[in-house]
């Protein structure tokens, strides 16, 4: 199946049915996060069930491109409309012979991570001088004071490479670890915390050689090039056992393989089945353990008030928000949830030069929430949000697995 | 320390979860959306037509009860009523809910017609409709939700409940929300009167059309985040203010929805949202788990009791086919069907049958056998799933809700109580 007959199946199988059960309540319009900081976007609502019934082919209604796709929409509708997933498409077919070479650039995360790492200083600094940013702005249409990643010398294979094994005995079972291309370039820590926790547990961790799971091109609305990256990401995760439960500190990712990209690009295929409802998010796993009373909660105190931010794309998945579960088993951690719906920063988008700004207004009171609770260190579990965090409330951001880490006393 | 899974974030669902947590409980409160709650009034309604109009709800309670066999009421005395309404006023804090759950407030609608409810929120209090009111209603051009010229010409030309008439003129004013909107919805204002500067200006272009004595009635977008704005624009403005319900979104239900919503993880509620139950498994008589559909599979949610509160067939929670062969979506429930047919052609006559439909329970709220016995000895029922109600024409929606909520929590305590006090004597 190509990406083409991938959108159509999707628009008429799984989104465009869900459409005769909008029954107008505007609950979703309520829950948007960028229709309440700027009128350029008429809401999920107006832009999707609504509009959709005008779209024969092409979109008529211009403004869905500010849509976020942060998902909090399809999250709160009652009648189980997939607005999000309509609006996905939609950009995706409006925006097919026009796509911006800025966005087809941002959505390779693996090459950024792989020509960075090896340059990391040097890239570092790159992105710091302001002069270059404004040339990258004019030319490339990236803000300048969008936020960036900071590039690792180490990558978490690196790591792995040169480490010591675990000490403690696998007794429990091996598991599959996806790290995702930020957890491997740019956040290697998360990534090693998080392998290090399960091996703590008493797990035999793999680390299959991994590539992206394209969903950046996705919410860019490069369905070609993203459906060829999921898939060979299934086969690569697949590789490893057929039958293991596979882990992920990256919470977007982990939507991607759930059910974005069958919802949205329509991919299906056995092999993202397959993985998808064998992956966990990390929190989610370690709360299934605990369900199961075989959580070990010998946890020593870290006595620590922050706020913890559940990234849209991770409440998306429909399963609540396991780290404020498991950050309350913590004595002395007092996470306060940031009750924001999104960091504005929503994969790439607060990127762009047109829509920075917006961005910066959906994560306002989220930073400010940062600021006044711990302006020294938050939570957050997906990459992306926490560089926009960091930058916009100035706080050290991190993957609550480090807590878990720390209160396991293995940092 | 029991287990409990509650379906349903409407006020039942939040209330009968709240409740439990509170008690020692652990309660998991899984939600397919946002609940119906939202979408209210942002009041209270006990009972309002019994068919005539009720002034004194409670007091009408027992014999609207007895001419009504099989209906909620008829588990849920006034006493039980009375104290649930109480207790919801207790969580969501006097800032949202005011009022004598004995005593109907008649307030305005959005269309200008009179309704009978028990509780409302402190910003709606002084829109009583008694002899001798003196409104100015007041609209605002962006807001397409509401008619001012509507709703004072019907309050005044209705003779009132309570005998006399009011007055009510009407001004419609030219006050954006936000630059370059030529159509806001009521949240849009409502965030915008969070912010004390926009709700200055707001106030004194409302301050310029108001006349000596007259009570200004405004569409219910008075701050969404900050309770008290209504309350400083009437004294900014110098003159009693009021806010009249819209069409959704409603931002009265919204402020409701989210106190109660914040005071259920405050009480350590796990809530689960975005995700449809769409299976159970049982033994020996009792539910023993729900799976719900997240986006990567089912996942099992164990418990010792379930509390069912997912509405009725607006919510999807109940569904006829064109045979009208009745279903209830989550455990297969039996359901309680009136004699003959469920729909009938006369559009203003008398309630639909089909509205009678639901879910029968005993008097701790088990659900039940039409008639017969407890389906499982764990799965209560609580809410709009409940048979025997035309929720929105006796205006009983919310009382039946929390009153449910509350007795169906209770029993499960209690249950959980006996069990334990059982176990250690065993």
């Amino acid at each position: 199946m190509n990406a083409a007959e991938g959108l159509d199946f999707a628009q008429t199988e799984v989104a465009r049915a869900s459409l005769d059960h909008c029954v107008k309540c505007t609950i979703c319009e309520t829950h948007c996060p960028v229709s309440a900081v700027t009128p350029k976007f008429t809401g999920p609502k107006f832009v999707g069930p609504q509009a959709e019934r005008f779209r024969h082919g092409e979109s008529v209604d211009h403004s869905l491109d500010y849509c976020s796709s942060c998902g909090a929409c399809t999250l709160a509708c009652p009648q189980g409309v997939k607005i999000a997933e309509l609006n996905s498409q939609a950009r995706a077919v409006m925006k097919a012979d026009h796509m911006p070479l800025r966005d087809q650039l941002i959505s390779q995360t693996t090459l950024m991570g792989m020509a960075m790492t090896p340059v990391a200083p040097l890239a570092n600094a790159a992105l710091s001088i302001k002069p270059l940013r404004n040339v990258v702005e004019r030319v490339l249409g990236i803000h300048r004071d969008a936020p960036m990643p900071k590039a690792n010398t180490q990558t978490i294979t690196g790591w792995l490479k040169k480490r010591k094994k675990p000490t403690v005995k696998a007794t429990r079972g091996t598991l599959i670890f996806f790290h995702g291309c930020a957890g491997g370039y740019f956040e290697v820590e998360t990534s090693k915390k998080s392998i290090e926790v399960l091996e703590h547990l008493g797990y035999e961790v793999l680390v299959p050689k991994q590539g992206c799971c394209g969903l950046a091109q996705q919410s860019n609305g490069l369905f070609d090039g993203a459906t060829q990256k999921v898939l060979k990401l299934c086969d690569e995760l697949r590789a490893s056992g057929r039958d293991l439960t596979i882990i992920s500190s990256s919470g977007s990712c982990t939507g991607m393989l759930k059910h974005e990209a069958h919802e949205i690009m329509g991919v299906d295929d056995s092999r993202l089945a397959d993985v998808g409802t064998r992956i966990r998010d990390i929190m989610e796993f370690l709360l299934e353990l605990y369900d199961a009373d075989e959580l070990p909660t010998d946890f020593k105190p870290v006595p620590l008030t922050a706020v913890y931010h559940a990234p849209c794309q991770l409440k998306s998945q429909g399963m609540g928000q396991p780290a404020m579960e498991i950050l309350g088993l913590i004595p002395g951690v007092e996470a306060i949830e940031s009750g924001a719906t999104c960091c504005g920063i929503a994969g790439t988008y607060g990127l762009k030069k047109e829509k920075y700004e917006i961005a910066q207004a959906v994560g306002k009171p989220l930073f400010d929430k940062v600021k006044d609770v711990n302006p020294s260190f938050a939570m957050c579990d997906t990459e992306t949000c926490r560089w926009q965090i960091r930058k916009g409330s100035g706080a050290e951001v991190e993957h609550p697995i480090f807590l878990v880490h720390q209160a396991y006393g293995l940092s | 320390m029991a287990r409990v899974v509650v379906i349903g974030a409407g006020v039942a669902g939040l209330v009968a979860a709240i409740r439990l947590a509170d008690a020692g409980a652990r309660v998991a409160l899984l939600n397919k959306g946002t609940g119906g709650l939202q979408l209210s009034q942002g009041t209270l309604d006990i009972l309002g037509y019994a068919p005539e109009r009720v002034e004194r709800p409670l007091d009408a309670l027992a014999g609207f009860a007895a001419a009504n066999p099989g209906h909620p009421y008829a588990n849920l005395d006034a006493e039980l009523v009375g104290r649930a309404a109480d207790y919801l006023c207790e969580l969501v804090g006097p800032a949202l809910l005011v009022g004598d759950p004995a005593v109907n407030l008649q307030l305005p609608t959005a269309v200008g017609a009179i309704r009978p409810t028990a509780l409302a929120a402190p910003s709606m209090t002084a829109g009583a409709c008694v002899d001798g009111a003196n409104f100015v209603i007041v609209g605002l051009r962006q807001l397409k939700d509401f008619y001012p010229d509507l709703v004072a010409k019907n309050l005044a030309r209705t003779d009132l409940p309570g005998g006399g008439r009011l007055s009510a003129r009407h001004v419609m004013l030219d006050l954006p929300a936000r630059a370059g909107e030529v159509d806001s919805f009521g949240l849009t204002y409502a965030r915008a009167l969070d912010d004390p500067a926009y709700r200055r200006r707001f106030a004194q272009a409302i301050k310029a059309v108001v006349g000596q004595g007259e009570s200004v009635g405004l569409p219910a977008v008075l701050g969404v985040d900050d309770h008290g704005a209504w309350a400083e624009l009437s004294e900014l403005i110098g003159a009693p203010v009021f806010e009249i319900p819209l069409p959704p979104p409603s931002v009265p239900g919204l402020r409701l929805n989210r106190a109660l919503t914040a005071r259920a993880k405050a009480s350590g509620v796990r809530l689960v949202p975005g995700s449809k139950v769409t299976g159970f498994r049982s033994s020996g008589g009792s539910v023993d788990s729900v799976q719900l559909a997240t986006a990567g599979g089912d996942r099992t949610f164990a418990a010792d009791a379930f509390v069912l509160a997912t509405g009725g067939f607006e919510a999807g929670a109940l569904s006829a086919d064109s045979y009208h062969n009745l279903h209830e979506s989550v455990f297969d429930l039996p359901l309680r069907r009136p004699e003959g047919h469920l729909v009938h052609g006369d559009y203003w006559g008398d309630p639909q049958p089909l509205f009678a439909v639901g879910v029968e329970t005993d008097h701790t709220m088990l659900a039940r056998h039409p008639g017969g016995d407890p389906v499982y000895d764990n799965l209560y029922a609580a809410g709009g799933i409940l048979a025997g109600a035309t929720r929105w024409q006796e205006k009983s929606g919310e009382g039946i809700a929390v009153a449910s909520a509350v007795l169906a929590a209770d029993s499960i305590l209690a249950a959980a109580s006996t069990a334990t006090t059982q176990g250690a004597a065993s």
